[in-house]
């Protein structure tokens, strides 16, 4: 059965490092995913693009239908790339606000792989500080690799391509050790119209 | 009497941190100082998380902060951490921008088990921002805030041992305002 991965992007900018950190690892867990012989479909998420649907999130608390969109397409993933660019030594706003209105259940054992990316190597371990906590607490299986690219890391840099391949690796040996994630169906299990005319 | 902002990470109106929020407001300024609060969800959410610093009212809220003698902080704790929203706004200071104002920061949350988030995010952040003077922070439990719905307004009632808590948490925070700003000298350290 072909299973499903998402990637979440916080990248602000066009073309943004963020977003080229998570095609990077995509790429490096499609192949992966390949070699163990499962056959995955990719789903993107640009946060970028939902700055509106989160802030009216915040207000209404339901997500809008293109939010709603992206968060059914998270939680109903086998596997999680999230990469967000760091801000402060953390996650930036834009990221923490998605993993806020998300559901605190959407991730439970769903194997995840995290980036971060930033101008310098200062933060680092922003990865180890932040990240981890952030998605130990939503219960997620967080792959041992996770990647942080510097601006100094782009352009040929054979550590970056070699923790990229190490962090798809990882990822593609937590979806494969796994059954398919099961997406659940709106429409399995419908209130009864007749309840729904008392009112309940 | 000092300058001091506000920067309220409150979802709503009436949830429990604004209840927070307009205690704050109101023992700060019964004690003589000017309060301005940002409401960090009633900014242009869009342009903020976008990161659009073109935006005058966020221009504004930015300018205000960099202003203060006086910062305090208030996000619900979410995720075991501080909220999204919170940090959008604080992602766009400067760096820098928090050197010598003396910050407080204050979080609530569902249990009393999220009061590790003040010492294991909220303040690293602060710091990480170049904030030097973060003071310890306090953390009200929800159950020690009880929301009233009055057309939207920020009303409810902290109770009695708690409200105490943070009136003695505020003392401090003001009282540290009357310490000066830190400034940078050019001596050098000799033996």
């Amino acid at each position: 059965m072909k299973r499903t991965l998402a990637v979440v992007s916080a990248g602000l900018s066009v073309p943004s490092s963020t977003r080229l950190l998570a095609d990077r690892l995509t790429t490096a867990t499609v192949e992966a995913l390949r070699e163990r012989g499962v056959e995955v479909s990719v789903e993107v998420v640009e946060l970028r693009e939902h700055a509106r649907d989160l802030a009216d999130n915040l207000v209404t608390g339901f997500p809008n239908e293109a939010l709603r969109h992206s968060v059914d397409t998270v939680t109903g993933a086998d596997a999680l790339i999230a990469v967000t660019p760091v801000f402060a030594a953390s996650y930036s706003g834009l990221f923490k606000t998605f993993f806020d209105v998300l559901d605190k259940d959407a991730l439970t054992a769903k194997p995840t792989l995290l980036g971060a990316t930033a101008g310098t190597a200062r933060h680092s371990l922003v990865l180890e500080h932040a990240m981890r906590p952030l998605f130990a607490y939503l219960r997620a299986v967080v792959a041992p690799t996770a990647v942080f690219a510097a601006s100094e890391d782009w352009g040929g840099d054979e550590a970056l391509a070699d923790r990229v391949r190490r962090a798809g690796t990882d990822l593609a040996d937590l979806v494969a050790a796994r059954p398919p994630a099961t997406r659940p169906d709106p429409f399995a299990d419908p209130v009864p119209f007749e309840t729904l005319l008392h009112g309940a | 009497m000092g300058t001091i902002v506000l920067v309220s990470g409150s979802p709503s109106a009436t949830a429990r941190p604004g209840i927070v929020v307009t205690h704050t407001e109101t023992a700060l300024r019964a004690a003589g100082h000017t309060v301005t609060t940002v409401r960090v969800r009633d900014l242009p959410t869009v342009a903020l998380l976008a990161e659009d610093h073109r935006d005058p009212r966020i221009g504004a809220a930015l300018a205000a902060v960099q202003a203060a003698d006086g910062l305090v902080v208030i996000s619900p704790v979410y995720r075991a951490a501080y909220s999204g929203l919170v940090k959008s706004l604080l992602d766009l200071l400067p760096s820098g921008a928090l050197a010598g104002t003396a910050v407080l920061p204050l979080a609530t949350g569902g249990t009393q088990g999220h009061l590790v988030a003040l010492d294991f995010v909220l303040r690293p952040l602060l710091f990480a921002m170049g904030a030097t003077r973060v003071l310890p922070g306090h953390f009200v439990p929800d159950r020690m805030i009880t929301p009233e719905d009055e057309g939207g307004v920020e009303t409810g009632t902290i109770l009695p041992l708690a409200a105490a808590a943070l009136t003695d948490v505020l003392i401090s925070f003001t009282d540290s305002l009357r310490r000066p700003r830190t400034t940078h000298t050019t001596a050098t350290l000799t033996g």
